[in-house]
């Protein structure tokens, strides 16, 4: 009931919904490493995306779906289209999992088969506004 | 023994900043690509070797970049009137669901200029000064000794005029809307906002930003923010397309939709 009460609230409060909000989406305290083969890579504004395959305790496989940094940042922070992750590769992947539990994930740091490590996106918290409220009130 | 010191201390090179650069009018030259938020001297991966956002976590210990919903610590906290305080808070414990960079719009001023992750770009010309961001690829075009137009229309970064006190470029900005955050998260500002910019140039590496923030209809008193630009030579504006694909949100809609719990408090 008070979810409702909320998500009514937030509705009818914001004239805008926005973008860019870690906490929103992601959940800081499900924090998942999984080991895959890539199927696809987005570079993409204002998030890049890549998909991994993942086989399950039972050996099912289920398609992963990372978010991370957008192309300029990516390619600031040492990635490069086409080079640095191609689909067929096996990687390692620290994230976070988002809110609704489905197969979908804020990526942290990529290692590459080489024991290589890149960072894909920027750490948890990232754009839901810090640990330090702007204001105080009384 | 003594002498040796001397000699030593002789040979141990202090670290002396290089001279400001000069435009042929004389004035500090602040053309250059610059990285807001940032107090590391040098190239952007040296000074972006830490852990934090945009840091390619090669130094845990160098200090991290600004993210754009971030005030730097220490910082004064804005001023607000206790009801605009109350909204500001909301939007925090709301996780920056109504941060108006929502639909890719332009970030406003001093947002824009604060964000570390994306670099700017400063060219200086005797008769005008322009910036340009690369993040939302925003520009702003800033006459010098003018005054603001007459049919002023009301703006996302402002209508900006500069003029030089010494050594110091300072810019008035006017003619905001309503629509976008000073510095941090939900700190939203009205159509009276003014906002006063000194770019101080202090060596080759560093200008000082020093910002005032005005609006009486939600600030008790001018805000007033201290933050340094830093010079990444070798860096180049990037393009960046945030409407290409902007996922989030219709993912925040079906979050509010399904009812998905993500506030800070209850």
């Amino acid at each position: 009931m008070l979810k409702r009460f909320w998500a009514a609230l937030l509705l009818t409060a914001l004239p805008v919904l926005a973008h860019h909000s870690f906490g929103a989406e992601y959940d800081v305290n499900k924090p998942i490493t999984l080991t895959g083969v890539i199927t696809k890579v987005e570079w993409t504004n204002p998030h890049s995306h890549f998909f991994m395959d993942v086989k399950d305790a039972k050996g099912a496989v289920v398609n992963w779906k990372f978010e991370g940094y957008p192309p300029n940042v990516l390619y600031r922070t040492g990635w490069k289209k086409e080079v640095t992750l191609k689909p067929g590769d096996t990687i390692t992947v620290f994230a976070w999992r988002a809110r609704d539990g489905t197969a979908w994930a804020h990526s942290r740091e990529v290692t590459f088969q080489d024991g290589k490590k890149l960072f894909f996106g920027p750490p948890a918290g990232t754009g839901d506004g810090g640990d330090t409220p702007p204001v105080v009130v009384k | 023994m003594r002498l040796s010191i001397f000699v030593t201390l002789l040979l141990v090179p202090a670290f002396v900043p290089a001279q400001v650069p000069r435009a042929a009018d004389g004035k500090p030259d602040l053309t250059g690509v610059w990285q807001g938020g940032s107090t590391r001297r040098g190239s952007w991966e040296e000074a972006n070797s830490g852990n934090g956002v945009g840091g390619t976590g090669k130094d845990a210990k160098a200090p991290a970049a600004l993210a754009s919903t971030s005030r730097p610590p220490g910082r004064e906290p804005p001023p607000y009137k206790p009801e605009a305080a109350k909204k500001v808070l909301e939007s925090y414990n709301n996780r920056a669901l109504d941060d108006p960079t929502a639909f890719c719009l332009p970030p406003g001023t001093p947002r824009t200029t604060l964000v570390g992750l994306f670099p700017m770009q400063i060219i200086q010309t005797p008769k005008q000064i322009i910036m340009l961001y690369e993040y939302m690829n925003v520009f702003r075009v800033i006459p010098l000794n003018a005054k603001h137009p007459d049919d002023m229309e009301s703006s996302y970064m402002g209508d900006s005029v500069a003029h030089w006190e010494g050594d110091t470029l300072v810019v008035d900005v006017t003619g905001f809307n309503d629509k976008t955050w000073l510095i941090g998260t939900g700190t939203f500002h009205t159509e009276a906002l003014h906002v006063t910019e000194r770019y101080t140039r202090v060596d080759k590496d560093q200008i000082n930003y020093d910002v005032v923030m005005e609006d009486p209809n939600v600030l008790t008193k001018p805000w007033p923010f201290h933050s340094t630009l830093m010079l990444r030579e070798g860096t180049r504006l990037r393009e960046y397309p945030c409407a290409e694909n902007n996922l989030d949100p219709g993912r925040y809609e079906k979050l509010l939709k399904d009812g998905v719990n993500f506030r800070r408090q209850q």
